[in-house]
């Protein structure tokens, strides 16, 4: 194979506009994967990923393809599409010298193609545009064409029309990636440079680490350096993903694919780092990521408090191939022992908390997710509070300011008024609006992100029936006025229950959150009142009554059997609860805080 | 072992709520089933005396003259104490005097009578039929054909039922005059009629107030509360039921039938079709002492007077507060104290799963 047939590319996209069927057509055609062992969504490796058809975590494949006689070897590296993600994005980015970005041909262009687009420049990447989905019925080409070209300003002749499903142009498509796409630098001979771009736990290997070689060779047996950690192993095994694992004897500049060194410890192996070889050494490293910084924060917490030490282990291993997700140990009075964690966005909370309750076993309960607001005290220190339970005694605040972001909410224009009613019930602050053509609408707010952390997407899509699409970008703190809130239960404070509100909107959720706790706190054995509170005035308040039934009424002919399944049965539900003071409180009541309405 | 359950599947009519093991009649199905009844009966039994014997359904009361013939013959193979308390379950609308004199020349000497409800809507919800004058009738003649000891079952918390349809409806068994009564609330289970059709339950609010009613009215009337679900004249407590609530042996014989023998409980099979192949057992467990002292409590805090701290010590040799966690529940006052016996706040009886499951946990 020649190296300068060699290309790296990946594809980019607004989430459901087809990225990962046409990821599969692609692997497909180039015959990699025969149609027997054809399955939806192959490169959504994770459950997680194709119940819910969304692509999380990036993943590379090689792929061998035959074009006017020559032997290309490609190299697809998949990203997620959602917002909260957009770092993963940038990382394969970086691993790449093109990118193809798809748009759907009934939906045009949403939100996060620009998003990802932006990210894609950035990187200095050749961009093929592609419109997509052109065998729907309600496909229209013309229209998404001028949006490309007017919008994005592409040029109408380098589009690409194609179809992930019917794999009508996907030839087209491969074309373009080889003729368009820089092959990468060809630099066999230089000091070995190759990007961490992703990293993952084995079992059986210990750390695997993708990579990008970017200068020199990696063999077997090479005694390696990751620049930054300085931790020195020997290379056990390496090769590429076609999807199928194949190993190699070694990876030349401008590939992509994976290593193992009998790495026990993760935290040797940063995605970022670059790792050269012992004998011949780089002098300088490559340019790493910029971590991001967590937007969102919540407490995770082991229903069962033994399962302490386990949730640890799992957040470990989780923060080995997505460093955006930070931790530290938090207590709470209510719910013991967990971790205060950071994350990129709601999104990205959720499918943490999933892979921990699926891939590791551990049910969590989730405190309410608080933005880090900022408190500047009237001793003219300031300081960052990511957990109402931090924040300071009233008197001795001076102002406390909070993260605002701005939008790009792409619409169809019938539902700008109910955008605006909506913006304007979140605090917004309205900058401007954009025409994408005759019938859509780009619209720009200033948004509070605690607003966004609270129910903006659900509102978002009721009110625009799922036709809006939605991203942002952060741009600053502004000061509010904003209240502590607790939520007492039978006159007890539960901490973890406590929000931050904005002073206007207190009473309001005050009263949702002490009614949808009503509902989702079972019956105690007494009567339970819940109060919400700003310091001791009590602004809205509610009552479970007592249990009166729970009972198996008949011993049926001395079937005792089903009478302890019962209550094997109910045990099981308690294990679920979690006890705080004299009540027991349900998972789902530690989210009741997030619920708008009932 | 001092009890035996014997289980008639058969029925005339399936009730909408029923889950027991229960299946139409059919002639040719029933002189089968008792024949391996009688071959279970010999293969399992060890002669010992009975203090009660039970023949429970299903609706025993639906057999014919041939069938009840041939089962009370297979029955003289027990070997009945003289005071044994033979209870055997009836539907109203099948008694009569021929039935009546049958059961009275084979020893029984106790009727369990299923009348559920008098209230035309229940009746229209359970399927079931019968007016007021119906039983009074009924047991006028089973109490002139020597009957001293009959025990109905009163159903509540039915769909849409309301407080005052409860009250007319005791009020009704109340002039029946009857020694034992049952107080059913309807438990929606799974697989029955009433749960394929989406039959909501009523709110335990209401059905609690049911349950305050009946127990208080009941006990106004001279009736001891000895179960959860149990009433009876002084003297009239069912032996047979005491022996699964005291987590005594019994034997259990017939199709779905449960028993428990010198720490082993069984489960019969529910198929027919295994069971008359004599594959009688579905599944058999060896319990282990903690198993044996947990059902104990189960079983034991269903009665009033609830469990014996000496006969527990004298059982297992060990205290009751040794095993389970009764301190914090005796403070809390959901466990109380009297007399040697630990027995649940009367309060909180209906609530009763739940102490359970801080007991067992």
């Amino acid at each position: 194979m020649k190296q300068e047939n060699i290309r790296n590319f990946s594809i980019i996209a607004h989430i459901d506009h087809g990225k990962s069927t046409l990821a599969d057509r692609i692997l497909e055609l180039t015959g990699n994967v025969s149609k027997h062992e054809m399955k939806d969504q192959l490169l959504d490796s994770m459950d997680l990923e194709r119940e819910r058809g969304i692509t999380i975590k990036l993943n590379a494949v090689s792929l061998k393809y035959k074009y006017h006689n020559e032997d290309y070897l490609l190299h697809l590296i998949d990203t997620p599409g959602h917002v909260d993600f957009s770092y993963e994005v940038s990382r394969s980015l970086a691993a790449c010298e093109g990118a193809v970005l798809v748009v759907d041909a009934a939906q045009g262009i949403e939100a996060q193609t620009l998003a990802n687009l932006y990210l894609a420049l950035n990187n200095d990447l050749t961009i093929i545009p592609v419109i997509n989905k052109i065998d729907l019925p309600n496909a229209d080409v013309p229209k998404v064409t001028q949006e490309l070209c007017n919008v994005l300003g592409f040029q109408e002749e380098d589009i690409i029309l194609c179809s992930g499903k019917t794999g009508q142009g996907v030839d087209k498509l491969l074309e373009a990636i080889i003729q368009r796409i820089n092959p990468p630098k060809i630099t066999n001979n230089s000091p070995t440079k190759a990007l961490i771009f992703d990293s993952y736990f084995d079992a059986y290997r210990g750390v695997i680490a993708h990579v990008r070689l970017v200068d020199g060779e990696l063999k077997v047996h090479d005694k390696i350096k990751m620049m930054a950690t300085g931790f020195e192993c020997e290379i056990v095994e390496l090769g590429i993903n076609t999807p199928k694992e194949v190993k190699k004897d070694k990876l030349i500049s401008g590939e992509v694919g994976w290593l193992s060194g009998s790495i026990k410890d993760i935290s040797k192996v940063s995605v970022g780092d670059t790792i050269t070889t012992v004998k011949n050494p780089a002098q300088e490293m490559l340019p790493g990521y910029e971590p991001m910084k967590p937007m969102v924060y919540s407490g995770l917490f082991p229903i069962e408090p033994n399962k302490f030490v386990h949730l640890k282990e799992a957040l470990e291993k989780l923060k080995l191939n997505d460093a955006s997700l930070s931790f530290e140990p938090e207590t709470s009075d209510a719910l013991g022992f967990g971790f205060r964690c950071g994350f990129l966005g709601l999104l990205h909370m959720e499918i943490i908390m999933s892979r921990i309750e699926r891939e590791f076993g551990i049910d969590i309960i989730a405190t309410s997710p608080s933005v880090i607001y900022e408190v500047l005290l009237t001793n003219g220190n300031k300081i960052m509070i990511d957990s109402p339970n931090k924040m300071p005694d009233r008197a001795t605040i001076n102002k406390i300011s909070e993260p605002y972001i701005r939008t790009n909410i792409f619409v169809p224009s019938e539902y700008i008024g109910a955008i605006m009613e909506l913006c304007q019930d979140k605090r917004g602050i309205y900058e401007n609006m954009e025409y994408i053509n005759e019938t859509r609408v780009n619209i720009h707010y200033k948004l509070p992100l605690s607003e966004i952390v609270y129910d903006f997407f659900d509102k978002l899509k009721s009110s625009t029936k799922g036709y809006a699409s939605f991203d942002y970008e952060y741009v600053g703190y502004e000061p509010s006025d904003l209240v502590k809130m607790d939520i007492l239960l039978n006159g007890e404070a539960v901490d973890a229950l406590s929000t931050i509100v904005h002073k206007d909107f207190a009473y309001n959720r005050g009263k949702t959150i002490v009614e949808n706790l009503k509902e989702l706190i079972p019956r105690q054995m007494f009567q339970v009142p819940i109060q919400a509170c700003i310091g001791s005035k009590v602004i809205a308040r509610e009552t479970i009554s007592a249990m009166r039934k729970n009972v198996l009424a008949k011993c049926y002919g001395g079937d005792i059997t089903r009478k302890r399944k019962l209550l094997e049965k109910q045990k099981e539900g308690k294990k679920r609860m979690k006890m705080v003071g004299s009540v027991e409180i349900p998972q789902e009541a530690f989210l009741a805080v997030l619920k708008s309405e009932k | 072992m001092k009890s035996a359950y014997v289980h008639i599947p058969f029925c005339r009519h399936i009730c909408t709520y029923c889950d027991f093991c229960k299946m139409n009649y059919e002639k040719e199905w029933v002189n089968n089933y008792l024949d391996t009844l009688e071959e279970e009966i010999i293969e399992k039994y060890n002669s010992e005396e009975l203090e009660t014997l039970y023949i429970g359904g299903g609706t025993p009361s639906c057999l014919d003259e041939q069938d009840l013939e041939k089962l009370f013959k297979i029955i003289q193979r027990f070997n009945l104490k003289d005071d044994c308390e033979f209870t055997f379950e009836c539907n109203l609308n099948d008694i009569n005097e021929m039935l009546l004199t049958i059961l009275k020349e084979n020893k029984v000497n106790r009727l369990s009578i299923g009348i559920e409800s008098f209230d035309k809507d229940n009746q229209k919800f359970m399927e079931r039929e019968h007016s007021f004058e119906d039983a009074q009738e009924i047991i006028k003649l089973a109490r002139n054909l020597g009957f001293n000891n009959i025990s109905v079952d009163l159903m509540y918390a039915l769909p849409n039922e309301t407080l005052s349809t409860v009250k007319k409806d005791l009020a009704k068994i109340l002039k029946l005059n009857v020694d034992h009564i049952s107080t059913y609330s309807l438990i929606l289970e799974e697989n029955t009629k009433a749960s394929i059709n989406e039959i909501q339950p009523l709110s335990e609010d209401v059905d609690a107030k049911m349950y305050e009613y009946l127990t208080k009215k009941l006990k106004s009337e001279g009736y001891n509360h000895y179960e959860i679900s149990n009433f009876a004249r002084p003297g009239y407590e069912s032996k047979h039921n005491l022996t699964y609530w005291n987590n005594e042996y019994y034997y259990g014989f017939g199709l779905g039938a449960h028993g428990y023998i010198h720490g082993v409980r069984y489960e019969n099979t529910r198929s027919l079709n295994n069971y008359l192949e004599g594959k009688y057992v579905l599944e058999e467990n060896i319990l282990s002492k903690q198993e044996i002292m947990e059902n104990e409590v189960m079983l034991g805090l269903r009665k009033t007077e609830g469990l014996n701290l000496s006969e527990f010590f004298q059982k297992f040799e060990l205290n009751l507060q040794d095993v389970f966690p009764i301190k914090p529940l005796l403070k809390s006052k959901d466990l109380l104290y009297a007399d040697g016996y630990i027995y649940i706040n009367p309060e909180k009886l209906y609530v009763m799963n739940e102490i359970l499951l801080k007991l067992l946990a």
